[in-house]
């Protein structure tokens, strides 16, 4: 007996018992379903990483940071080259760069530059009869991919340039966004060496050069205002200067000439006892996270395909005990063993394809709507997080119909190894 | 020409062993009509069953065309079966579900007649039988006697050699019967098919050209009809 005839025969059958075949591919669609929708949230969660990560960092840049001691159990022993030099953070305390790290990371073949992350801590930013502002600096990467909303940097801030988000356009008087292009800010910055009774402030000037969005791709740079890496060690020599933290930075941003030289220059800077993380580094922390998210997803998924493995089992062999006769008849007439075999194996292939089909499916109707929801929600933009892919929705159907032949494999050798007498004597 | 030779069955083991057929032996020509009698329990059953390969005797040889069926690996009785003989049973059999056209389609399918040429020889069988117009019905849809009818469509669509028709009017009226009877006897004049006919139906048996009755598993007598 030819596939093709008793693949049609296997899909008849199953149209008879209509309501039993829907139950018992609903179960496995669950699975279906859930499996889509995991793999569907994991590829989505990392184009989304993979996006963030590359748009607010540079294949070319390295973080550097001061390699924590190897076992660190217990306080840390004191050193005297380290003295006054540990920095705190909310995870732990850290050693940090200091000038003479920086000097040493510079003299790094293929090394281009090295920036320390300056950070300035201003005291507001106003402009002319305008309220007073708390703001947070940053220093302006070509690097990082910002979206504006009026003005663009082009690829590069002046000294005296400043780049605000899109919140301080009102804050700060303006009409709009298109109207603050080219008018200046004041942004005002304590001397903290100066002595509490003689305190010393100055503002600086800035132009601004172009108003950036908030974006759903937002990591660091966005959420604060920008300046050029001058223009931020100029303030952060006027506010530091004196002090003890002085040109002592936690963290120190180098850009490498080349993005193939990357992990070299990870490596070599690993030996001078420094930690350093490449953008791939950065995207690979997070994605073992979405990872993580998607395997427990998946689990669950593989749970409810098991649960129905055993209903697909069962309602096989209901059916064989059903269709003895037919069976028998079948037998009668000539028709192979292996071929009786097949019949029943490709009704649970139906089954499979059935469930994987509807699950699958629903879950795309499910994604499609929630997208643009899950989106609204966590404001992420245009970004959609659940990605479904033509292939992987495939592989979980073809995945299903395998893993349904295979649980209909012990009820079609029943059906195989029923002897035609027996079976047509059954009344 | 169909030979059985010395078959003998025995069903169960040791104690409990039950001899359904012993010793039995006979010679049927091509295109004879045959009717196998006895009482329910005598054997007649499985001697249709052991003459078509669908149960094997412990000892004895069935010599169809000159090959010993019982030296044939089951793939090759399938195969012998599916291409050269065919059933009707007391019950029908017929798929209730499906329409008549597909439950005639079947011997074809499971013989791998190619699909091109299986609906001129489903049509010609349900016109053989006067059912081309339930050709879409489904088989629940008939009366007991359509079913049969059905179920001898079904038994000449792939032109067999050999007609098996185990009590074929049992479970019908003596009208409808009659109809049957006279399909199958036409088909056997028509084509010099072999029809070997198990019943205990006297009057259906005295229309065959030969009578064989078994008794206890063995062969009592074989009456052949004079021309």
């Amino acid at each position: 007996m030819k596939i093709r005839d008793i693949t049609i025969r296997a899909g008849r059958s199953l149209k008879q018992a209509k309501a039993r075949t829907l139950l018992t591919s609903l179960a496995i669609g669950v699975g279906a379903f859930t499996i889509t929708l995991s793999l569907a949230a994991g590829a989505g969660g990392r184009a989304y990483t993979d996006q963030i990560v590359s748009s607010n960092t540079d294949s070319k840049e390295l973080v550097v940071t001061v390699q924590p001691p190897k076992s660190q159990q217990g306080p840390q022993k004191y050193s005297a080259s380290s003295a006054g030099s540990v920095f705190s953070t909310a995870i732990g305390s850290t050693e940090v760069l200091t000038q003479t790290d920086i000097d040493r990371i510079s003299k790094v073949t293929n090394v281009v530059s090295v920036t320390p992350n300056y950070n300035p801590q201003v005291k507001y930013i106003t402009r002319e009869s305008q309220d007073k502002y708390v703001a947070s600096l940053s220093t302006f990467s070509p690097s990082v991919t910002l979206t504006f909303v009026a003005g663009s940097t082009n690829g590069a801030l002046a000294d005296n340039e400043i780049v605000l988000t899109q919140d301080y356009v009102s804050a700060l008087g303006f009409k709009n966004a298109q109207d603050s292009i080219g008018k200046t800010v004041e942004i005002a910055a304590d001397k903290l060496s100066a002595p509490i009774t003689a305190p010393e402030s100055t503002t600086f000037t800035f132009k601004i050069k172009a108003i950036s969005s908030a974006s759903g791709l937002a990591f660091r740079a966005q959420s604060s205002l920008l300046v050029s890496s001058v223009a931020a060690k100029n303030l952060y020599d006027y506010i530091n200067l004196g002090t003890r933290g002085y040109d002592h930075f936690a963290v120190t941003s180098v850009m490498v000439n080349n993005p193939n030289n990357a992990q070299s220059v990870k490596d070599a800077l690993t030996k001078l006892g420094y930690r350093a993380q490449t953008a791939a580094d950065i995207l690979g922390v997070v994605n073992t996270f979405i990872n993580v998210l998607q395997g427990i997803l998946l689990g669950f998924g593989a749970l409810a395909i098991l649960t129905s493995v055993f209903g697909i089992i069962n309602t096989q062999y209901i059916s064989v005990l059903e269709r003895t006769q037919q069976i028998g008849l079948m037998k009668a007439l000539g028709m192979r063993r292996r071929d009786v075999g097949r019949l029943f194996k490709l009704e649970a292939a139906w089954i499979g394809f059935l469930g994987g089909a509807i699950g699958s499916g629903l879950a795309f109707i499910t994604g499609t709507i929630a997208n643009p929801i899950i989106s609204k929600a966590l404001d992420l933009g245009n970004i959609r997080l659940l990605l479904f892919s033509p292939v992987s929705t495939l592989v979980v159907i073809v995945g299903l119909i395998i893993v349904s032949v295979s649980s209909g494999i012990l009820p079609a050798r029943k059906a195989a190894k029923l002897d035609p007498i027996d079976a047509l004597r059954t009344e | 020409m169909i030979e059985v030779k010395n078959v003998t069955k025995v069903y169960g083991k040791k104690d409990n062993a039950f001899t359904a057929l012993n010793d039995v032996s006979f010679t049927i020509e091509d295109g004879a009509s045959v009717a196998i009698l006895g009482k329910s329990g005598s054997g007649k059953s499985t001697l249709m069953h052991v003459m078509s390969g669908l149960d094997r005797p412990e000892s004895g040889e069935i010599i169809i065309d000159g090959k010993n069926i019982l030296k044939l690996k089951q793939k090759d009785v399938d195969k012998f079966r599916s291409k050269s003989m065919s059933f009707i049973f007391q019950s029908f059999f017929v798929q209730a579900n499906e329409s008549c056209y597909d439950n005639v389609s079947l011997p074809l399918e499971i013989a791998d007649v190619a699909p091109s040429r299986r609906n001129r020889k489903i049509e010609s069988a349900l016109s053989a039988v006067q059912l081309l117009d339930k050709k879409k019905s489904k088989a629940k849809e008939l009366s007991g006697g359509q079913k049969q009818r059905l179920a001898v469509a079904r038994a000449i669509v792939n032109n067999p050699t050999i007609l098996f028709a185990d009590e074929p009017t049992g479970n019908l009226d003596s009208v409808t019967g009659g109809v049957i009877e006279n399909l199958l006897f036409a088909y056997n004049r028509k084509f010099k098919v072999t029809l070997v006919i198990v019943t205990h139906d006297l009057d259906l048996a005295n229309r065959c050209d030969v009578q064989i009755h078994i008794i206890d598993g063995k062969v009592d007598s074989m009456k052949r009809k004079k021309k």
